[in-house]
């Protein structure tokens, strides 16, 4: 299934546009999704170590919101936002 | 009472008129007032601008979270909290948040203003990348947030 990954903070390097579209597997995890984007990187930024960083030290928002962990179960077409690092004010 | 938004500078900028507005009341007797404004020197780099980035509705979430946690932490009930913070690309000087908040005595709204930009630093998803003298430009390193849910 197709995956939406929007992009936010220093994540926004990942590409020229605001989001990703990454294919991972049906019932696939957050975990899988993560390795989807280091593939990604991998693929296209010849592993960028500090974009491979920024994606370890990331966390992950569901398409209601909610900060999830890495076992978390994607569902169909869901719109996932990637949370690096923070630090506003 | 709680006003929470995140400002889009292209559309409008910051003001502490709208905070004093909005805090403004007989039932209180002690209001404070921060912002935090751009500067021109980080980590010995010349500042001369800083865009905001924001997922804006975890934003918003989280600023209501930290509202309500006041209630439990510092048994703070009676209080008026105004919480903006601007996105886009601000000069220096520039106003990047405002925390006002109004309670009934000092010691309350001393403390309720240093805990609410507090946990923003910690929770609230925020980014900021600087744009320096020499045309260069960096997003800051920022601290990890921490997995809440499964």
């Amino acid at each position: 299934m197709k995956i939406k990954v929007e992009l936010f903070g220093s994540s926004r390097d990942f590409s020229d546009k605001d989001h990703l579209e990454l294919e991972v597997e049906d019932k696939a995890l957050m975990r899988d999704l993560r390795n989807e984007i280091i593939k990604y990187l991998d693929k296209n930024f010849k592993g960028n170590i500090n974009f491979i960083k920024i994606v370890k030290s990331s966390v992950f928002c569901s398409e209601n919101n909610n900060i999830v962990s890495d076992n978390y179960k994607i569902t169909k077409n869901e719109k996932i936002a990637i949370i690096p690092p923070i630090g506003g004010g | 009472m709680l006003h929470a938004k995140v400002i889009d500078i292209k559309e409008k900028k910051l003001t502490l008129s709208e905070a004093e507005k909005f805090i403004s009341s007989s039932d209180f007797g002690a209001s404070i007032y921060f912002t935090g404004t751009v500067r021109n020197q980080n980590n010995n780099k010349n500042v001369i601008g800083i865009t905001y980035d924001s997922h804006d509705k975890l934003v918003l979430k989280s600023f209501k979270e930290i509202y309500n946690e006041a209630d439990e932490k510092l048994k703070i009930k009676d209080k008026s909290v105004f919480i903006e913070h601007a996105k886009g690309y601000l000069n220096l000087e520039e106003i990047s948040i405002i925390i006002a908040v109004a309670c009934k005595h000092r010691d309350q709204a001393y403390v309720l203003s240093r805990y609410i930009i507090e946990e923003i630093k910690k929770k609230t998803p925020i980014w900021k990348k600087e744009h320096y003298a020499d045309n260069q430009s960096e997003w800051l390193k920022g601290s990890p947030l921490v997995n809440e849910k499964i």
